[in-house]
């Protein structure tokens, strides 16, 4: 057991932090759930790409560095320190990235790698319906083959960044008659296609964050087909495995929020009560112990261990951490609060900002409840649910 | 950087705790707990080399360090030992060796006459027939490594059932000793976690209302996994900690408490009007988990100490800065 960074591993953060200096944007970009803020947030990928920042862990050849998860947890933290802009592109490069590493052909990791790492080709997910939300196998979208191409027929919902992105994954019923788990195949669909029509919808915010698509017999090549035919169900469980687990939410964003909620304690102390400061030191505990518990799962995935259903308790601490912290800055900020920006606001209406995606967290990539019965049925062995 | 034990540290702690879950029975416990005449495990766990992890092997040890101690702490925890493994092979066997005083530590070692180590945070000793004596690690530092009788101790009335203790006056606040004792008394409230988690798991899996196991039910499901969550964010900054040392200690400290005190009220909550009663299991390891808490700074110590950190600049925070504090 050893926790001393290599003179190596200490020299890649000496990189990192140097090239954020002089390249990272020195204000907060405009949201992302905007035209403009989108735009700039993809001029950003492209910047971080020219030098090979996109995404270290991926090869060389798709873009990345080669580089192992110490190394990308270094990145994260450094990324986090400067407090460089969200990535637009998080759920090509943390999620189908993986995934079509693990799944794809060579033709399709060629294809869709290198302008995903490049924020080229921005991706959104369609895997929710109406009917089909933490139920997610009861899906009903339909792709039916016909010929070298699947026509597909449906209504997703919760596409977040759908509205300005260029791609989506989705996961469609491809058997007829199937039902449940089966029968679903994983197909990556354009979002310029004929016959897709992408409807905004107005986050908490006001911002159109994410949409809903109604696919109305849309045409894709067969080769857009993600891992095996039918058998998409187990292809999506292991994207939604990255999103629950190491790579979405890497330690630096919370202790980075912590630090900065330690400041804003700091800077309000004397109107504040000992109850206000009791949180603030849970908050900065709770980033810890996410970081110590992310490092030795790191160290056991390094050693060939699967994290599987690890990633729902990852999932449960991340999110009620992070809606904790943010309900801290709430109850610091007072009558400030409401505040969203110009005269009176405190830190620019971040920590406004920042509880309301908070209040996201605890509801996407499976609710938690949803994580709930995953540990008590997976790991801890409880009977499943009449 | 690699945050997991070696495959060899894998080993010796799972060989630990196969031994410590073979021995120490929910039968034995309870023989304990009645006062029967139980032969003490002392030779065994001798013999095994589980008093000398952290000695060296020059002084018949396995020179391990904090952190494998903090695994077999763990591993103790979960069985409720009734002996004072931890305390002597994580405490009293360190401070001597601190003070080079060889004979004493392989005296201990091998089983022999132990030393209890007086220290502040730890007001109470186990039952003197473990110990031939009491040290001061602030005379020791001075050049004087004598031993205080044990003898005219009050004995004092505790909640747990395994444990008799009696009181021990130390103004005394050694850092070696408090850090360690810190650190695995967190271990063992991690491993008294596992424990309750797993006997309301189990619980749960038999006990039927409504025509179904109660484990089933969300209700219960739920809270269980909450549970495991929290004992899963806990044993790495033990681990951390034991490596570490300072803040971490606190956090761990903190961290392990909640966590014990949360794995308590869900068990007893789970097993119902059962887990009231004296008869089931549940309450001898709730009940060590209160005493542990208390023992080597409880929560308040390790706020405040943690709190001066914070607030006085005295720990960088931020990403990055978790392993250099």
């Amino acid at each position: 057991m050893d926790i001393r960074f290599t003179p190596e591993q200490q020299n890649f953060r000496m990189e990192i932090r140097a090239w954020l200096e002089s390249n990272a944007p020195t204000s907060r970009l405009p949201s992302l759930d905007t035209a403009e803020g989108f735009e700039l947030h993809r001029a950003w990928e492209r910047t971080l790409h020219k030098d090979n920042w996109g995404m270290v862990t991926w090869p060389v050849e798709y873009g990345g560095r080669g580089c192992n998860l110490i190394d990308w947890l270094i990145f994260e933290e450094e990324y986090y320190r400067a407090d460089a802009p969200l990535r637009v592109s998080q759920n090509g490069i943390f999620l189908l990235g993986p995934t079509i590493m693990e799944y794809g052909t060579d033709e399709q990791k060629k294809r869709f790698l290198p302008p995903m790492a490049g924020g080229d080709e921005i991706w959104a997910q369609a895997w929710s319906e109406p009917g089909a939300g933490s139920d997610l196998a009861a899906i009903t979208s339909k792709a039916v083959r016909d010929g070298d191409e699947y026509v597909i027929s449906g209504h997703k919902i919760w596409s977040s960044r759908a509205v300005f992105a260029d791609w989506c994954f989705g996961l469609f019923r491809t058997e007829e008659g199937s039902s449940r788990h089966k029968g679903l195949s994983k197909i990556l669909v354009p979002l310029d296609s004929k016959g897709l029509t992408i409807r905004p919808i107005a986050q908490l915010d006001g911002d159109p964050g994410f949409a809903e698509l109604f696919f109305d017999e849309v045409r894709v090549p067969v080769s857009n087909l993600l891992g095996p035919e039918h058998g998409g169900w187990g292809v999506a469980m292991a994207t939604a495995g990255f999103e629950r687990g190491l790579l979405l939410r890497s330690p630096a964003r919370f202790q980075a929020a912590a630090s900065r909620l330690i400041a804003l304690y700091k800077k309000h102390e004397e109107r504040l009560s000992d109850g206000a400061w009791a949180q603030v030191r849970q908050a900065y505990i709770d980033a810890e112990r996410f970081n110590a518990a992310t490092y030795a799962l790191v160290a056991r995935v390094s050693q060939g261990q699967s994290i599987s259903s690890e990633a729902s308790a990852n999932k449960l601490f991340w999110s009620e951490m992070d809606r904790a912290m943010h309900r801290t800055s709430m109850s610091i900020m007072g009558a400030q609060a409401e505040i969203e920006q110009g005269l009176d606001a405190i830190d620019d209406g971040r920590w406004l900002d920042g509880y309301m995606f908070s209040l996201a967290g605890t509801i996407y990539a499976g609710t938690n409840e949803i994580q709930r019965n995953i540990l008590a049925e997976r790991v801890l062995g409880l009977p499943k649910g009449a | 950087m690699q945050f997991c034990y070696t495959p060899e540290q894998e080993d010796l702690i799972a060989a630990a705790r196969d031994v410590l879950q073979g021995e120490v029975t929910v039968e034995r416990l309870r023989a304990v707990m009645r006062g029967d005449d139980v032969a003490p495990l002392w030779p065994q766990l001798a013999e095994l080399g589980l008093l000398g992890i952290m000695a060296s092997e020059a002084q018949g040890g396995l020179g391990q360090n904090l952190a494998v101690m903090a695994g077999v702490a763990e591993a103790a925890g979960y069985v409720a030992l009734p002996e004072p493994l931890v305390d002597i092979a994580g405490v009293s066997i360190p401070v001597a060796n601190h003070f080079s005083q060889s004979v004493a530590v392989e005296e201990m070692v091998a089983g022999g006459a132990a030393h209890f180590v007086e220290a502040k945070a730890r007001p109470y000793m186990a039952s003197p027939k473990f110990y031939n004596g009491i040290v001061s690690p602030e005379e020791a530092s001075n050049g004087g490594y004598d031993l205080r009788s044990c003898a005219g101790m009050p004995a004092l009335n505790t909640i747990d059932p395994l444990r008799d203790i009696v009181k021990v006056h130390s103004e005394n606040s050694y850092a070696l000793s408090h850090e360690n004792g810190a650190v695995l008394s967190a271990a063992q409230l991690v491993g008294l976690s596992c424990r309750m988690r797993d006997m309301a798991v189990d619980y749960a899996g038999d006990r039927k209302q409504f025509g179904s196991a109660i484990g089933s039910f969300q209700g219960v499901k739920h809270q269980l996994a909450n549970v495991h969550t929290q004992i899963e964010f806990t044993r790495p900054m033990v681990a951390q900690a034991a490596l570490q040392k300072g803040a971490s200690i606190h956090m761990a400290k903190l961290a392990a408490r909640d966590c014990a005190m949360l794995a308590a009220e869900t068990a007893i909550q789970v097993f119902g009007g059962m887990g009231y009663t004296f008869e089931v299991d549940l309450h001898m390891f709730m009940k060590r988990a209160w005493a542990l808490i208390g023992e080597w700074g409880d929560y308040n110590d390790h706020a405040k100490a943690l709190d001066v950190l914070l607030k006085n600049n005295g720990l960088e925070t931020g990403p990055g800065m978790s392993f250099t504090n």
